[in-house]
């Protein structure tokens, strides 16, 4: 726009240039005492609440401006204790592996700063009994169901399981109100069918459980499974002698409160359980039911235990089938898509979260899962090639 | 590292007047709005307008300014804002502007595919726990490598909605192409991206428009840190980071190695060079190897929900299938709660199965966890009755009787404000087992009996075939 | 007697079971504390408005004098008294345990209410000599035909919660005579326990103690508590946080040595200062435990109520939780204590406990009541001897004023002691950066206003010149779409 009085000429250009679309003028020459030409992009661009302050100046660099970048590394005080699960012939049992959790010296996967030395464990459920379970999980055990033992296998061979979770919920006195010597025998069982290291669960019930995994640990002798669990009012000292006295270790699970939870590991260690056999369940909250609780305990748990606090330097255990209490992860809808697909993913972004605040063992039920997991671990711990070339996202996507 | 911005040393670098052109009543509540970002410091016309106070406004800006710089994608009320983040971690105060998916619309498709595609993402939508969860911006992929194409695209797409756009090429170009639509250059939309190739030109249109830009440095926290720089050098404020995202094997420990350095750079070292949004692709999942859609998508869906977790301010999505969104936005919806802030639901009187006048009536709070746990734990078992839901302010059963805020003279109002008295023929009021202690006061005040029910919710059922019908007759 | 099946999970959370309460007429509980017992279910009550003369005390004696177990009736018991009435009655417990001594008296005493609460069949009000003890007919009727039964159960509820009384015996006195006697003595104990918790100071103690219990909130948060400073939820007292940590030495109370004293006034000492670090987890450095302004104290959310500086009086204000609406600040007590908790320190804010407000060292360091220049008139009502008597009238309420300006007024009207501060600070004037030549100043755009162009623009002005171009092209603007 040019700030200048118009003249004749002027308008007269700008008409016909109107009309013809353009003109152009050759050889011109234009004297003037003051001329001002003000530049602008004609762009609204005002919003409210953007920052809007210039640099007085602008630059234009011949070659990118020098930076440096150093790793923003930081040192930590402790280290979280390391669990083993199952013991080999060498060791007084029989399993083919032992599988070990914990060790953590730097926060989850921040592995420019550190390795943490274990894998992250992954347990598949087993149940004592047959029960209801969310169609897209039942559909891959329909053929185990009534058979602890053969459940446990095909957890283990097919769906590559590293431990087998064994959940006593016969035992419950409103289920079948099995007894724990009964209890005890399929235990046995599921340790004959697979190699793998175990886990096993009571039913819930406060007064009866301790009983339960007492007996448990007696027929498991020597074969390091987890006793799952213990809190601060069941009978904790029970299950702790039965630890001590077979060579297991304990699971401490508290509702969400990391006092609770410090308390009850403090309890534990006091009664004679040794740092190497503790393993802690903060609980897992359901995507979409909690999950963030769970993620922020977690993640104050682990930061706690790496600065330094010894009350919480122990393994996490998440039971990521927790997933399939949401609603979203099972029920039939049209407009949520199709629960095949649906519902697994529910669990394995639940475990996934976990994994990333801080969990070290998963109990979870759906096969997908256990892969997802493995893969997702495989590529955090820095395994494989990538022969991705992501680039040229933009035109590499169809 | 700045000093930390609190009540006393915001209200020092404000005119301290109490003049009350904020609209505040005077400079103390209005150094409280700042620092919990209802307000900014454009806000005090003083500061503005004042030559006097123009050093301390700008040393204000700089000390209340989050770690993060916070972006402003779009226009108008589909504004959206990403960044602004203050801490590393969640529980040390909150996440900030929840983390914005995009979802990418190819320039290779024809016109009607293009509008249906923009137009199903501006319809998903989800309720969960009171809120619509949605996705908020649409990502033009300049595909076909026809810059033509991609610009038509462009102009089509600004038409198509309202959400704030993302213009997805590496050649300047076609970017500036697509900008100078009509239509277009109005939205600001942000352009991806400048490279160590590019930059210049992309930096240059980037400021003309008053565009956000990302830049673009896969795997190379040393030349993106380089591009930021110059990019602000070149008057450019709204730049975002893109790391680059690699899906499996070594890279993809790399991926996530970066996107934690980059934040903590930012947030425990001060680094000023690096104090932008992160921007992360997961729709990469959907390149190379053979794969099905359904694995692509389920992979994307994971990863997407992975990258919540560590720092992402946005995402580029390429599904848009219901579930593979879906655990997306409820991931996104939970990491972005304030947890300081109680969680509510509704209350008021809510039916289990099909209860009718001798179902049993049992009470819970209204704090969002508590109501769905004891919610999911009554469905599942498929008991039948009726649940009073009291106003707690969101806080738990403990909390609340500590607090006082679960109390007698409130179950009484609830229980005339839901009228059940008019559903049920008795008056026997189930109560949490650890609100015993206000059985006689709730008694006193309702003229029901009250039943102290089990502690965990879980027991509901078991406690109900106990002893409900026995106490009923 | 009692063919109830008692559920040992229904007790405590605490509890070790090793008492059997099968062998009780009447159940106990936890879920029969909120349980009330009306006049048609009444079988008789102790104390209450119409008898005056009761009481409840609990006394710490040698373990040789306890005799462990024994429950005594002195005077009428339940089948002696007419259906429905009202009798004196004076509850006497004596305990004994190598670790107690009688500053825990109080703390153990508190209990009582509680754990007779939870008998089935028995209510219990208020404590000291205004206690009021109801039993019901029902559980007389099943076998609680006794005040022993009652002297046992709380036998038993001690022992299972507190491993730390190891001897304890129960006398119930009903006997009007005997009671009068014992109710003197329990008087001049009371007495003297007051006078004992009012005088002690933190220069009188070796041993702080810590609190932390609200840490699931506020993770770099540890209250440390002394014989001049309760915790900020108001709950715990020196005397509790001592008791508790010698009950329950894994709990969240624990002691803490006080270590040398760095400033006296401030209250800041190495030990507490080590404490707070290693608790916080380095977080926090220094804490002074009687000053708002330096390394205040931390709070995580529970407080009662808050302290706070009010910049245009040079004054602290206080603030409860259950004040409605904006102080004189403009603020309400949430808003300021959303930037008071968590665990972080803020100068200028403090959440504390009103009880602070009773201490003899109450922001001491700061001036103590003669910086106070606001606070809620039920506040002022509540903590009135504490204040000293030619402050009281000085310190506005919400009656008084409600801004700065009515504020600064008010105290100008009372020449209170912090208008002195102000001349000075009058005198030293506004604090304003110096002047700054505007071309080398920051642009600064104002929100609201639509900027046809941001990011740019320029004017280039030419003084009689002449330009000559080969060719000029003009173009009309093609409409766009």
């Amino acid at each position: 726009m040019v700030e200048h009085k118009r003249d004749d000429l002027t308008k007269a250009l700008l008409e016909l240039a109107e009309k013809l679309g353009q003109i152009e003028l050759e050889n011109v020459e234009v004297a003037v005492e003051e001329l001002t030409f003000h530049l602008q992009p004609a762009i609204a661009a005002a919003t409210r609440g953007r920052a809007a302050l210039l640099p007085p100046v602008e630059k234009v660099p011949d070659t990118l401006l020098e930076a440096e970048f150093s790793k923003p590394e930081e040192v930590y005080a402790g280290q979280v204790a390391e669990v083993v699960l199952g013991a080999t012939r060498a060791e007084g049992g029989t399993r083919s592996t032992e599988v070990r959790i914990g060790g953590a010296k730097v926060p989850p996967f921040y592995s420019f700063e550190g390795m943490n030395p274990n894998r992250p464990a992954v347990a598949m459920d087993v149940f004592d009994m047959p029960l209801t379970l969310p169609k897209m999980v039942r559909q891959h055990y329909e053929d185990v169901m009534d058979d602890p033992a053969a459940w446990a296998k095909k957890s283990a061979r097919e769906f590559n399981a590293d431990v087998i979770s064994f959940n006593l919920i016969s035992t419950d006195p409103g289920l079948k109100n099995t007894t724990p010597e009964d209890a005890a025998e399929l235990v046995r069982d599921v340790l004959k069918a697979v190699d793998l290291p175990v886990i096993v669960g009571g039913s819930g019930n406060k007064q009866k459980d301790p009983i339960v995994l007492e007996k448990a640990a007696e027929v498991a002798h020597g074969e390091r499974i987890l006793l799952n669990s213990v809190s601060t009012d069941t009978d904790y000292k029970r299950v702790v002698n039965a630890a001590l006295k077979h060579g297991h270790s304990v699971v401490a699970f508290t509702p969400m409160d990391i006092n609770n939870q410090k308390k009850l590991n403090r309890l534990l260690l006091d009664v004679g359980l040794p740092r190497d056999r503790l393993v802690i369940d903060p609980t897992t909250g359901a995507l979409g039911y909690g999950i963030e609780y769970s993620v922020s305990l977690l993640e104050r748990i682990r930061l706690a235990a790496l600065k330094g606090d010894p009350e919480l330097q122990m393994p996490i255990l998440s039971a990521a089938s927790n997933a399939w209490g949401a609603r979203e992860a099972w029920m039939k809808s049209e407009e949520l898509g199709p629960r095949e697909y649906r519902g697994p993913l529910w669990e394995s972004v639940t475990a996934l979260t976990m994994l990333m605040s801080g969990a070290d063992l998963f109990m979870v039920s759906h096969p997908a899962t256990v892969r997802v997991l493995k893969n997702v671990s495989d590529g955090l711990f820095g395994v494989g090639e990538t022969d991705q070339n992501i680039e040229n996202w933009i035109t590499a996507i169809e | 590292m700045t000093e930390k911005a609190t009540l006393l040393t915001v209200y020092r670098l404000l005119p301290q007047t109490n003049c009350g052109e904020c609209g505040e009543v005077n400079c103390m509540t209005f150094a409280s709005s700042l620092l919990e970002r209802k307000k900014t410091v454009k806000d005090c016309p003083p500061l503005v307008k004042d030559v006097k106070y123009r050093v301390q406004a700008v040393k204000l800006a700089e000390h209340i300014a989050p770690p993060v710089r916070e972006v402003v994608l779009g226009t108008g009320d589909r504004v959206v804002k990403i960044g602004g983040k203050q801490v590393m971690y969640r529980h040390d105060l909150t996440y900030h502007n929840p983390t914005a998916i995009a979802v990418d619309v190819s320039d290779r498709l024809g016109d009607q595919e293009i509008v249906d595609r923009v137009n199903r993402a501006e319809r998903f939508q989800f309720a969960h726990i009171g809120e619509v969860l949605r996705l908020d911006a649409i990502a033009v992929r300049a595909a076909s490598g026809d810059p033509q194409r991609f610009a038509q695209v462009a102009s089509l797409v600004a038409k198509a909605t309202s959400l704030p756009l993302v213009l997805c090429s590496l050649d300047p170009g076609a970017l500036r192409l697509a900008v100078e639509q009509k239509g277009v250059y109005e939205r600001r939309p942000m352009l991806y991206a400048a490279t160590d190739e590019n930059w210049k030109d992309v930096a240059a249109l980037a400021k003309q428009y008053s565009c956000p830009v990302v830049a673009f440095s896969p795997n190379d926290l040393a030349g993106l840190k380089a591009l930021a720089k110059t990019l602000k050098t070149m008057g450019n404020e709204e730049i975002v980071l893109d790391p680059g995202f690699w899906t499996s094997g070594k890279l993809l420990k790399s991926s996530i190695e970066n996107l934690e350095m980059l934040r903590r750079s930012a947030i425990h070292r001060g680094d000023k060079d690096l104090a932008y949004p992160i921007i992360a692709v997961p729709a990469v999942a959907w390149i190379g190897e053979s794969t099905e859609p359904t694995t692509s998508a389920y992979k994307e869906s994971y990863l997407a929900s992975l990258l919540l977790t560590r720092f992402a301010d946005m995402v580029i999505m390429h599904s848009l299938d219901f579930w593979a969104l879906l655990p997306v936005v409820t991931l996104r919806q939970g990491i972005y709660t304030d947890p300081r802030k109680p969680v509510a639901v509704e209350t008021g009187l809510k039916a289990f199965g099909n209860p009718n006048e001798s179902s049993p009536v049992l009470l819970t709070t209204n704090f969002a966890l508590t109501y769905y746990t004891v919610a999911n734990d009554v469905e599942a078992a498929g008991v039948t009755c009726h649940l009073l839901v009291l106003n707690t302010e969101g806080l738990a059963v403990e909390s609340s009787l500590a607090g006082g805020q679960f109390n007698a003279a409130g179950v009484r109002d609830l229980v005339k404000s839901t009228d059940v008295e008019s559903k049920t023929k008795h008056r026997k009021l189930v109560i949490p087992g650890m609100a015993a202690r206000l059985k006689g006061e709730i008694e006193d005040l309702t003229k029901w009996e009250v039943v102290v029910g089990p502690r965990d919710s879980s027991e509901i059922k078991g406690y109900l075939d106990k002893y409900w019908s026995a106490k009923v007759q | 007697m009692s063919e109830r099946k008692c559920d040992p999970a229904e007790l405590h959370s605490d509890v070790q079971l090793d008492l059997d309460q099968t062998k009780f007429p009447m159940d106990i509980g936890e879920m029969y504390e909120g349980e009330r017992i009306r006049r048609p279910d009444l079988y008789a009550e102790f104390g209450g408005v119409d008898i005056p003369k009761k009481f409840e005390l609990v006394l710490v004696k040698p373990l040789t004098e306890v005799q462990d177990g024994k429950v005594e009736v002195i005077g009428p018991d339940l089948p002696d008294l007419k259906v429905g009435g009202a009798y004196p009655l004076g509850i006497l417990i004596e305990v004994a345990g190598s670790k107690l001594d009688r500053d825990i008296e109080g703390v153990l005493e508190r209990r009582v209410h509680y754990f007779t609460n939870y008998i089935e069949g028995v209510m219990h009000v208020n404590q000291r000599t205004d206690v009021w003890v109801r039993v019901s007919k029902r559980s007389y009727e099943r076998g609680m035909n006794s005040l022993k039964w009652v002297g046992r159960a709380l036998i038993l509820l001690f022992k299972r919660s507190l491993p730390i009384v190891e001897k304890i015996q129960v006398t119930f006195l009903t006997d009007p005579t005997k009671l009068e006697e014992h109710l003197q003595e329990a008087v001049k104990v009371y007495n003297a326990r007051d006078e004992r918790a009012r005088g002690l100071t933190e220069e009188q103690v070796e041993d702080f103690y810590s609190c932390v219990l609200c840490q699931s909130f506020a993770p770099s948060h540890v209250c440390i508590i002394t014989p001049n400073r309760m915790g900020g939820c108001g709950s715990i007292s020196w005397f509790d946080a001592r008791a508790s940590s010698n009950v329950d030495p894994k709990g969240p109370n624990f002691p803490v040595k006080k270590g040398e004293c760095l400033d006296a006034i401030k209250g800041v000492y190495t030990g507490v200062n080590k404490i707070v670090q290693d608790r916080s987890l380095g977080a926090i450095q220094q804490i002074s435990l009687h000053s708002i302004f330096d390394h205040p104290h931390t709070s995580c959310g529970c407080f009662e109520s808050i302290a706070f500086y009010v910049p245009e009086a040079d004054g602290v204000a206080i603030v409860h939780r259950d004040f409605k609406g904006p102080t004189v600040n403009g603020l309400a007590f949430s808003a300021m204590a959303g930037h008071t908790s968590g665990g972080t320190q803020n100068e200028g804010f403090l959440g504390m406990a009103i009880e602070y407000l009773r201490s003899t060292k109450f922001i001491q360091a700061d001036g103590g009541w003669k910086r106070v220049v606001w606070m809620p008139q039920q506040i002022k009502d509540r903590v009135a001897e504490s204040i000293p008597s030619e402050m009281r009238d000085l310190i506005a309420t919400e009656n008084e004023a409600k801004t700065t300006s009515e504020l600064k007024e008010f105290l100008k009207s009372k020449s209170h002691p912090v208008i002195e501060k102000w001349k000075e600070l009058e005198k030293a004037g506004p604090e304003v950066e110096a002047e700054v030549p505007p071309e080398t100043l920051p642009t600064l755009i104002p929100a609201g206003i639509e900027i046809p162009a941001v990011g740019g623009g320029f004017r280039i002005i030419l003084k009689n010149a002449k330009i000559t171009a080969e060719r000029v092209i003009i173009r009309r603007e093609e409409s766009k779409r």
